[in-house]
């Protein structure tokens, strides 16, 4: 073959070549050999396990919340990305911007609808994911640090919605920001009640940090961007890759090892292998009955193509859904911000909307007193509850199941009672007038509510002697004290915070 | 392997469904937003009049070629991208007069001298010119600050760039007419205008631009926009702001609809100077160099409202208090020039007279004397008889309980008849004022003339100690000895 | 190698990976008409002169906001781009000489036909039409032949 026919042949078999060499088998894989393998050798597949257990494909243990998120957290940055093109962050141009996206650019408007509604499952889908994750007691060892790793991710989630709230510069934007701003600057209602604030002034330095300014203004419209488009998508994507990687380095997803195994499926035949601890290794190249160690025979079956039909089905359950929401409902988008006109009532996007009812008690216990106790509790959870029984169980079994409903009673009486009484008689300070600040930020309905709560979930460690339960009970009542505040202050609180049955009710102002 | 056994049967159901979802929503969206499109339906149709239009190859040529696409008007120097002629195609052409909207040309051939691509469309109309379809550039009702003005109140816009007194006979009449109204009904005795007028009512410098939400709608009925808030108001103040103070001003629809046209052009908006008309100019000018004032026309504009011919003293409802009849003779006979000035000047603290001054209502002290002059036409000053001297205040004290503190309040607070201690009228009064007003009485008021009754002098100068005891502390009032 | 019964792929399957393939392919030719604008931003290219009867005969009238050239003569108007055809910039016009590139030196006669320098083709001449209203209207957006001339 001359030097011409080779170069020739070589031209000619060039798509076949590349198509191999960009797919390293050439073709689709056909054998559960070249199925691991292709899952294997593939940059993004690899972060998957190559087999996949049978109950973690199971939909009612995970919903594909966690899936979910992930494919939201890709329609967003997709949809994202394309608002760029045409967002403007100026406060003389943010707004037309958003008219122009709204009005003329080629499906700018169904693209920002997505966007808005992709970012409302995300926020939904985090905090029911952290509750399956909760409730299954899949935080317990070897996956505490990605429980830890997880609450990162939640807290850059509502982060990142946080800061996309403010860039349509509207009225909805400025004033939830204006308040959002002002619960950073909380920390001194504690400072100047006690006369330290010229020395330790820590909420007027994060206001600072936050805006730039000691209002909302171009400074902080351009913090709150750059935020919103590169740090905080950086960091969650970083977050995510930790979190995917512990979830396979930890035994891939948690499930309940004392369950009877179901004998592992080859080719339609059922065969015993032996149970790895690292699913990675076993490349379903073992043939045959091996030896069976310990007492569960693996129940897996390979990631290519089972896993991948999950993640498919959850990416487009996610896209049709913003699809089908973004085509039926408009993103929001009010008046040009006026810092002369307040919004009335003003609400953050929902899901603050029960830290906006603690708020309205006590600016700095609400906005950065309970979340961080919240916060700080989650964080203790998986270090406190070190019992390795009723793990991959829902409420690990009946016993759980039962202090779940129970707490779940007690929790929606207890706030719903306490919001009742507040509407109706007020707090302190309609009482005494007079009373100190520092006494309401002790004793309001917030630190009521979570004192009571925390009460509750004593009794029940007393009763069940199980750090376990005290640990569901006490979850259980935030949760249901979290439904109960967001209705509270999505639905029910109306211009001036005042309470109001329904927003058809509220006095035009 | 048989479907039954396959783990992912559940999963490729829900992908195929959710897939068949997401393809048919693509495809709606597709569909409304290219297709369904109310723009592309009257571009549509704006060319088959074109070409009906068309008489000679080159305008049949150009009609053909007319593209169906998205039209905006863009003018930098005001800020407008206005999209209204997606629609509105054939506004600046005289051909389309007759056609219906929204083809039709602009009317009264406006677009000539205001043309389209200088001055764009809702810098007169205002409305939400981004928007591509008529509700939404509309924007009534809708997260808009500055809704489509109707087509009867348009003319508000004029007087951004137009003096309009000086517009051709005819033109913006309705604005015109509010305008006069303004002053004719004394509405700057309670409202500032360029930092003129009084201080009952909240200025109305920007009142056109102010948005709905600027308003108290909780009483207000029907259309929410700020034009039919005020057309309301205008027809019963009380109704759409409980407690008002501002008397129904008695318009017909017609001068309602004028005082709000005139109300939505108070607009300070900074508009560059090469859009202003020379009259407007002009008309700046002459506000900051006001020509001789005419008192008359003064009395009319800033205090009328109150105090009416200024004859008689007036029984006010909603002051619940006598509003002094200031160009009664008795009064004027007794007052000095100087001691008129000073309340005129400063006002009367603690009641519903606000100061004139250029500090405070906004006069000049040549309007302030021109205002005086007028006041004057009735009954010149005479000289007064001089005072007693001041007696016992003990005694003064019980007199005056008896006698005046039904009327005056006790301790001179004031009840219908006015406060005797208030510090303006305690540094405007002189002893010989209040001792000859007290013997005399105040005709045509309710002040009887105590000296008819009997009154001694002694008693005079023990009332006129009381008095004083209310004087405002520090340096001895000027005229407190004469 | 391994009995695989699988090779027939199931027709589920299929059809979920193309209705799925088709969604993707349909959502990103969606996206993809995003970043050409519908509406381009900035003022109209078509621009309105006045009455023609205002420019006298022989007279050269430079519109810097729309980068063009009016020149009236005995026979009528036309109007020519000062726009290089090169690389963009802006030539200068030299009365009687035509007109010059400062960027790359290329030069133009006063009909815009390229006599100099690495300019492809000449500089355009622009359609001027009568608007409705009685004005001058020139068109930056549409070229006509060199030579046509506008009779008012």
């Amino acid at each position: 073959m001359t030097s011409a026919q080779e170069f020739l042949k070589n031209l000619k078999e060039t798509p076949r070549n590349l198509r191999e060499s960009m797919l390293r088998v050439g073709h689709a894989p056909e054998t559960d050999r070249e199925r691991s393998q292709s899952t294997f050798h593939n940059l993004f597949l690899h972060l998957q396990s190559v087999r996949t257990h049978r109950a973690s494909l199971r939909f009612s243990y995970t919903f594909g919340l966690g899936l979910i998120l992930t494919a939201s957290f890709a329609v967003l940055t997709v949809t994202g990305i394309l608002l760029m093109v045409y967002y403007k962050p100026s406060t003389d141009l943010a707004y037309q911007s958003l008219k122009d996206i709204h009005y003329v650019v080629p499906a700018g408007r169904f693209i920002r609808n997505i966007h808005r509604w992709a970012a409302h499952l995300m926020a939904a889908a985090v905090f029911l994911h952290m509750a399956r994750v909760f409730y299954t007691g899949s935080y317990k060892h070897p996956r505490e640090f990605n429980w830890l790793v997880g609450l990162a991710l939640l807290v850059m989630t509502l982060g990142l919605s946080f800061t996309g709230y403010l860039l349509p510069w509207d009225q909805l934007a400025y004033w939830a920001i204006t308040i959002g701003a002002n619960i950073a600057n909380s920390p001194r209602e504690v400072t100047d009640a006690l006369g330290i604030t010229k020395w330790f002034d820590v909420g007027g330095f994060q206001k600072q940090l936050l805006l730039g300014a000691n209002y909302v203004g171009q400074e902080a419209l351009i913090r709150f961007y750059v935020l919103h488009v590169a740090v905080l998508p950086l960091a969650i994507t970083a977050f995510m890759g930790i979190h995917f990687w512990r979830v396979r380095k930890d035994g891939g997803l948690s499930r309940d090892v004392t369950a009877p195994a179901v004998p592992a499926q080859i080719a339609g035949r059922d065969l015993n292998v032996f149970a790895p601890t690292k699913t990675y290794g076993l490349m379903a190249v073992v043939r045959g009955r091996t030896p069976v160690v310990g007492r569960a025979p693996e129940g897996s079956v390979p990631s290519w193509p089972h896993l991948l039909w999950a993640e498919m089905a959850a990416l487009m359950f996610t896209v049709a859904l913003t699809l089908v929401l973004g085509y039926f409902s408009d993103a929001p988008l009010k008046e040009m911000a006026n810092p002369a006109i307040p919004e009335n009532p003003a609400k953050a996007p929902w899901y603050f909307l029960g830290l906006q009812e603690l708020v309205s008690y006590s600016a700095f216990m609400g906005g950065v007193g309970i979340p961080s106790i919240v916060l700080i509790g989650l964080g203790l959870i998986p270090y406190l509850d070190r019992d390795p029984r009723g793990v991959g169980k829902w409420f690990g079994g009946p016993e759980g199941r039962g202090v779940f409903w129970r707490s779940l009673l007690f929790g929606l009486l207890s706030v719903l009672a306490l919001l009742t009484f507040t509407v109706n008689f007020g707090w302190l300070r309609s009482w005494f007038p007079q009373i100190p600040q520092l006494f309401i930020i002790a004793l309001n309905p917030g630190t009521v509510i979570v004192a009571v709560y925390m009460a509750w979930s004593l009794w029940v460690l007393r009763r069940s002697q199980s750090v376990r339960m005290s640990a569901v009970a006490l979850f259980t009542c935030f949760l249901a004290g979290f439904v109960v505040l967001t209705a509270m202050g999505s639905i029910f609180r109306g211009p001036n915070w005042h309470f109001y049955w329904w927003p058809s009710q509220w006095p035009v102002h | 392997m048989k479907p039954s056994s396959d783990p992912s049967r559940t999963y490729k159901w829900a992908t195929l469904v959710c897939a068949v979802v997401a393809v048919g929503f693509l495809f709606a969206a597709a569909v409304r937003e290219n297709i369904s499109a109310d723009w592309r339906r009257y571009q549509a149709n704006y060319k088959k009049i074109l070409l009906a239009k068309a008489t000679d190859d080159t305008a049949r040529r150009t009609a053909e070629r007319f593209p169906i696409e998205i039209r905006q008007v863009t003018v930098p120097t005001l800020g407008a991208v206005d999209r209204c002629v997606s629609c509105h195609n054939g506004i600046d052409d005289p051909r389309m007069a007759s056609e219906a909207n929204p083809y039709k040309t602009h009317p009264k051939g406006l677009l000539k001298i205001h043309p389209v691509e200088r001055f764009g469309c809702t810098v007169c109309h205002q409305g939400q010119g981004a928007a591509l379809n008529f509700q939404e550039a509309k924007a009534e009702d809708y997260f808009w600050d500055y809704p489509l003005l109707p087509a009867s109140l348009t003319e508000a816009t004029c007087n951004s760039c137009h003096d309009p007194d000086a517009l051709p006979p005819g033109a913006a009449a309705k604005l015109v007419r509010g305008k006069k109204l303004y002053f004719e009904k004394g509405c700057a005795s309670c409202h500032k205008l360029d930092g003129k007028g009084g201080s009952l009512g909240p200025a109305l410098d920007n009142v056109g631009l102010k948005t709905k939400h600027q308003f108290m709608r909780a009483q207000l009925q029907g259309s929410q926009t700020v034009w039919n808030w005020m057309a309301e108001h205008f027809r019963d103040p009380a109704k759409i702001v409980p407690a008002s103070l501002m008397p129904a001003p008695a318009l017909t629809e017609l001068d309602t609809q004028a005082l709000t046209v005139y109300m939505l052009s108070l607009r300070q908006r900074e508009i560059p100077s090469e859009y202003l008309a020379r009259d407007k100019i002009e008309e700046k000018y002459a506000r900051l160099h006001p020509g001789e004032p005419d008192g008359k026309t003064l009395y009319q504009q800033y205090c009328a409202s109150c105090h009416d011919t200024g004859l008689f003293t007036r029984w006010d409802k909603k002051f619940g208090r006598f509003v002094p009849g200031i160009r009664n003779s008795a009064f004027l006979k007794t007052e000095e020039d100087e001691c008129l000035l000073e309340t005129v000047r400063e006002g009367r603290p603690g009641t519903r007279m606000p100061g004139w001054g250029p500090k405070a209502g906004g006069l000049t002290e040549k309007e302030l004397s021109a205002v005086l002059g007028y006041l004057r036409t009735s009954a010149p000053f005479q000289d007064l008889p001089p005072a007693p001297e001041r007696g016992s205040a003990e005694r003064g004290k019980v007199l005056f309980n008896h006698e005046c503190a039904g009327c005056h309040g006790t301790d001179g607070k004031g009840l219908i008849a006015p406060a005797l201690a208030n510090p303006v009228f305690q540094k405007a009064a002189s002893d010989a004022f209040i001792a000859q007003t007290i013997r005399l009485g105040r005709e045509n008021t309710p002040m009887p003339a105590f000296g008819r009754a009997g009154i001694s002098e002694q008693e005079i100068g023990d009332v006129l100690a009381y008095l004083r005891q209310w004087e405002p502390k520090g340096p001895p009032a000027q005229r407190a000895g004469r | 190698m391994h009995e695989e019964p699988s090779r027939r792929r199931d027709f589920l399957g299929l059809a979920a990976i193309w209705s799925s393939a088709l969604a993707m392919g349909a959502a990103i030719a969606g996206m993809l008409r995003l970043p050409k604008p519908a509406v381009l931003p900035g003022p109209l290219r078509v621009f309105k002169l006045g009455d023609p009867a205002q420019f006298a005969v022989g007279s050269v009238t430079k519109l810097e906001a729309a980068n063009l050239l009016l020149f009236r003569d005995e026979k009528g108007f036309h109007a020519i781009s000062s726009v290089c055809t090169h690389l963009g910039c802006i030539v200068a016009h030299n009365e009687g000489e035509g007109f010059a590139c400062p960027c790359h030196g290329s030069r133009y006669n006063e009909d815009g036909a390229v006599i100099a320098g690495p300019a492809p083709t000449g500089l355009p001449w622009l359609e001027i039409s009568l608007s409705p209203d009685g004005q001058l209207e020139v068109n930056a957006e549409s070229q006509v032949n060199r030579g046509t001339i506008f009779r008012a």
